[in-house]
């Protein structure tokens, strides 16, 4: 097997190779780990490599596959998970000078389910710290770069986990998403991210910024991979009472067309400022192609989602603040040993473990909730909510999904976007879905006609009918003769259907990988 | 400082009281399933959750919840459909999230009461009567008490914390300490807070209220409520004002008050020395102070200047927690019968005196006994109530006062409620005198052997045969015919020698009553 043919395996083509004795799992490890030993060197997705671990989940898949034993869902697929989920013996940094030295004690279940699922995990992917941002930019462990070019963000805050998944580094990654933090950058790196509903994946175990409005979801360069993913994470977690039981085979639908499907537009997400040219051509195109597969367009309003940017600047902050009050040196985390009082230990250790990044939502979050200011703020916030809930419960009446831009812009460069308060607009197409709970999926149109960088739509479905999302994203990327991979980490090193593009992230000296095919490994 | 009756003359004192209760008798925590276990070695019942590692969440633990609703259905409050937990922030190391799950504006339960009956010396401190019900006569004329009524504002659901222990320096605290070490045992225990209305007038109302309270619990089983190991703690709130003002005086909350002596004292120094600032001119600070018994005085722990910021905000793990119709149902259909019921069940059914009625009711393993001693005794129960009710409350009190075993004895069958009503029947019936019925109790828990064994073997009858009684008498009157003479004189008290002549010759097991009436007789003749 060569290093580029694995890094374009879909997690069918890993089963099937695995069921008909092409590979092994534990070649599948070896190689996936000699690939991110080249590749990381240039996009640096990854925090932390965890080869034992990954060889010791391809040893149980290798042991069932001599058993004949039926394989599970992921059965040797390279996955990675982000740094804000806890997996036993590994680091657990959230992207923070606060947790670098933090080894998690316990592992999340949504961690826990994907390598039960017979997923190799390989190690832990960078992430804005503590996932506030949507560059990456504001890791404490330096930046990730985009695969498509490294001068520019991978998007975040899950930028990691994109990267991993463009590079052609791990199959599935894991993402959570906050206020658009899988599909941002799933559209910034051309690969398929998911946010299910509120309530469809565990959180346990996921370091918690927005509670209300985290949810974890894959990354994979396939819709196809993406359901089988969703079918190894989401279902109830008896540790997670924000949870629910979802019983559906995500893989069932995907192939039935969207023919009288009706999909909502909404034509004002276009028209809003700072969209740019190319993202509203792409869009439009997605939307003719859309037409082609016999859906029905039906304009849409949601007359709230104007204001989901303010009240998630509300809701955000202010859970987070008090998320992260545990970060406090006493327990766990990054101490400043010179303090003299338990106070001065608060605060040294709190200035110098948080970025700049975490100490404005904290001191935002703290100021929203302070008594006199809590009425102001956070109470209209959660109406807002509630209205933003109610526009698209409402809209969910006449259409079966709604299909948008992702972001307003493709990847930027780094340090373009210096005021906080510009990188939040990045977000203004996928905010509102958070707000409300839906599930939303980021999923590549093609390159921007000006900067022939990758633009993705997000599609969004009724809370709990994400399968709607599988079966629109399905149907749309046959439209699309794409690969995932970005070019300089694809298959033949081509780009397909991107032939004006300037980019090559990397040549690579050789495609070979080296020790899988002779040695055999495992078996 | 004037004492308190003379400044409840003048003033009135405005009492609330909020009383937190660790939920000890559940076996796991609020929101993991680590277990509870007082003095079990440090940090050794935690987990992710109650250590508030990150990732970990909460999830709310049913036992506990069905607890509080007991607790909310027993002192008359509302049960809530639905509330919702929140979130309490503040800093501190025994706190591992640096936040409190405790209850917004709308607990489980809300809006409830307690009558509180005040009766002998305890109604003394309280001189003015207005809002109150009298509670009858005490036979002279004069009230013997009166029936008021405390309003129950919430009882909420919160996590405990953990405990510190300073070492190092001189005061215990942590401000002189060289460090500090914390045990996160204890944190996340679940906590029920009761937060009365200010209706309390006495500290002895507030004492009262306390204990009703905790034998409330008791009998709920929903905590081993110690005051002395913290299971149950009370803090005051106490403010003054002039007789007939409605206008409220600035409260200080009081803490420390760790038994019921200290809850009373505590209110009453806080009382006077309040009055004793207004009187001198002065305005009492809003702060909190400690009740040091010791030094027998308050003093000022920490001021307010401002109210503390906690950011409280309804806690986005956990969901509004919704209580079904069925659940309250089921809650209620395991709802015990509680010390008031029991008390007028104890006086209508078997005539009990109310005092009685009372000193049982209140004590949970005591009157589970006493029932049981009834259901024994079968037919008889009516007759045989209060004769068994003198036994418990002297007999078998003392005893286990005595044993240092406490009610546990009772718990564990050490005393059989068969062989209590076979006793209680032996007196009732005369077949043996109150004396001999202590040396038979005596002798049941030292051997274990039935009470009709004890008396068999020991010879313990009494003497009823009136011819074998008046052959004794007749040869005591002949043989002291100088004391005989004095009786006759008027002397009525030598009966009690008499008596006891003839007691000594049948070995103590004549029966006195007897022996007294035909003394009164012969001598009457002779």
């Amino acid at each position: 097997m060569t290093r580029s043919s694995l890094s374009s395996l879909t997690v069918a083509q890993i089963r099937q190779g695995l069921l008909n004795g092409e590979f092994s799992a534990h070649e599948l490890a070896q190689c996936a780990l000699a690939i991110i030993d080249q590749r990381d060197t240039q996009v640096h997705a990854f925090l932390e490599i965890t080869d034992t671990l990954a060889y010791q989940a391809a040893d149980r898949v290798d042991a069932m596959v001599v058993a004949g034993d039926q394989l599970p869902i992921l059965a040797g697929v390279p996955i990675a998970f982000k740094d804000n989920m806890n997996q036993l013996g590994t680091h657990t940094t959230c992207g923070s000078r606060m947790l670098e030295q933090y080894v998690a004690p316990f592992t999340a279940t949504c961690v826990a389910r994907a390598i039960e699922a017979g997923g190799l995990p390989l190690g832990k992917l960078n992430m804005d710290e503590f996932a506030f941002g949507s560059s990456t930019e504001t890791s404490a462990f330096g930046f990730t770069r985009n695969p498509w070019d490294l001068q520019r963000v991978p998007g975040g805050s899950s930028g990691g986990s994109a990267a991993a998944v463009a590079a052609g580094m791990a199959t599935i990654t894991l993402g959570s998403d906050t206020g658009g933090s899988i599909r941002q950058p799933a559209s910034f790196c051309g690969v398929v991210g998911f946010k299910p509903t509120y309530g469809m994946v565990s959180r346990y175990g996921v370091v918690a910024f927005g509670s209300s409005l985290d949810q974890v979801g894959p990354f994979g360069k396939t819709v196809a991979d993406v359901a089988e993913a969703l079918n190894a994470i989401t279902g109830r977690d008896p540790q997670d009472c924000t949870s629910q039981e979802h019983q559906t085979d995500f893989s069932a639908n995907l192939d039935q067309g969207i023919k009288g499907m009706r999909i909502g537009i909404v034509p004002a997400f276009l028209e809003a400022s700072g969209v740019e040219s190319e993202i509203i051509s792409a869009t439009k195109k997605a939307y003719e192609n859309l037409e082609r597969l016999g859906a029905k367009l039906v304009e849409i309003e949601l007359p709230n989602a104007n204001a989901a940017m303010s009240a998630y600047y509300v809701i955000g902050p202010c859970e987070a603040f008090s998320n992260l009050s545990r970060f406090d040196s006493i327990r766990y985390g990054y101490c400043h040993s010179d303090a003299a009082t338990l106070v001065e230990q608060y605060e040294q250790s709190r200035a110098h473990g948080f970025g700049p990044e975490a100490i404005r939502r904290i001191m935002l979050g703290s100021y929203l909730l302070s008594s006199g200011v809590y009425e102001r703020y956070y109470y209209p916030a959660q109406q807002v909510r509630t209205l933003i809930t109610e526009d698209y419960a409402r809209a969910f009446e006449r259409v079966e999904s709604i299909v948008t831009p992702v972001s307003p812009r493709a990847a930027f460069k780094f340090g373009e976007i210096a005021d906080p308060t510009a990188m939040y607009l990045s977000d203004m197409f996928t905010i509102s879905i958070n707000i409300a709970g839906n599930g939303g999926m980021s999923l590549p149109v093609g390159l921007g006609e000006t900067s022939g960088l990758p633009i993705g739509v997000q599609i969004i479905g009724p809370q709990f009918k994400d399968e709607n999302i599988l079966r629109v994203g399905a149907a749309l990327e046959s439209c699309y003769d794409i690969d995932r991979l970005a070019p300089g980490f694809s298959a033949a090193g081509q780009r397909r259907g991107y032939s004006d593009s300037p980019r090559f992230a990397a040549e690579l000296a050789s495609d070979l990988c080296p020790a899988a095919s002779t040695e055999g490994g495992a078996r | 400082m004037k004492d308190l009756q003379s400044v409840l003359w003048d003033w009135e004192a405005v009492i609330g009281l909020e009383v937190h209760t660790e939920l000890t008798t559940l076996n796991t925590k609020m929101f993991c399933s680590c277990p509870i276990e007082f003095g079990a070695q440090p940090n050794t019942h935690v987990c992710p959750v109650c250590l508030g590692l990150p990732g970990a969440l909460p999830v709310p633990n049913k036992a506990a919840i069905q607890s509080i609703v007991l607790a909310g259905l027993a002192t008359n409050c509302e049960i809530m459909k639905r509330s919702m937990f929140y979130r309490k922030n503040y800093f501190y190391p025994d706190m591992s999230k640096n936040y409190q799950i405790t209850q917004g504006p709308v607990a489980f339960c809300m809006h409830g009461g307690l009558n509180l009956e005040v009766s002998g010396p305890a109604a003394k401190e309280r001189l003015h009567l207005e809002g109150t019900q009298p509670l009858g006569s005490d036979g002279f004329g004069a009230m013997s008490g009166y029936t008021t009524h405390i309003g129950i504002t919430r009882i909420h659901m919160e996590e405990d914390a953990g405990k510190m222990i300073h070492v190092g320096g001189s005061s215990g605290r942590i401000t002189d300490a060289e460090y500090s070490l914390v045990d996160y045992n204890r944190c996340g225990t679940p906590l029920i807070e009761l937060v009365t209305e200010p209706d309390l007038r006495t500290p002895e109302e507030a004492r009262l209220f306390l204990q009703k309270l905790r034998q409330i619990y008791l009998t709920l089983d929903i905590s081993d409520c110690s005051m002395e190991e913290g299971s149950l703690r009370c803090d005051g709130n106490v403010s003054l004002r002039r007789r007939g003002s409605t206008e409220l005086g600035t409260k200080t909350e009081l803490k420390n008050m760790n038994s019921f002596k200290n809850l009373h004292d505590g209110l009453a120094y806080e009382i006077c020395r309040q009055a004793e600032v207004l009187e001198s001119g002065g305005t009492v600070r809003q702060e909190t102070r400690h009740w040091e018994p010791g030094a027998k005085r308050t003093i000022t722990m920490r001021v307010k200047e401002t109210a503390d910021d906690y950011r409280l905000f309804p806690d986005p793990d956990l969901a509004p927690y919704d209580l079904s119709d069925e659940f309250i149902q089921s809650v209620r259909d395991r709802l015990p019968e509680l010390p008031d019921a029991k008390k007028q069940r104890f006086i209508s059914d078997y005539g009990l005196p109310a005092a009685d009625a009372e000193n049982l009711s209140t004590d949970v393993e005591l009157s589970a006994f006493f029932d049981k001693a009834l259901r024994a005794a079968s037919s008889k129960a009516v007759a045989l109530a209060k004769p068994i009710a003198n036994l418990l409350l002297n007999d078998v009190s003392a005893w286990l006062n005595a044993s240092a075993v406490g009610s546990e004895a009772l718990i564990m069958g050490s005393i059989a409620p068969e062989g209590i009503a076979e006793l209680a029947s032996l007196t009732l019936s005369g077949e043996i005198s109150s004396k001999q019925a202590k040396e038979v109790f005596a002798a049941m828990v030292e051997t274990g052997d039935s009470p009709l064994t004890i008396v068999e073997v020991r010879g313990l009858k009494q003497v009823n045969d009136s011819s074998e009684i008046e052959r004794i008498v007749l040869g005591i009157i002949s043989r002291f015919p100088e004391k005989v003479a004095e009786y006759q004189a008027g002397k009525t008290g030598l009966i009690g020698f008499f008596v006891g002549q003839a007691m000594k010759e049948t070995s103590g097991q004549g029966n006195p009553k007897l022996i007294n009436e035909i003394f009164t007789e012969k001598l009457q003749e002779a």
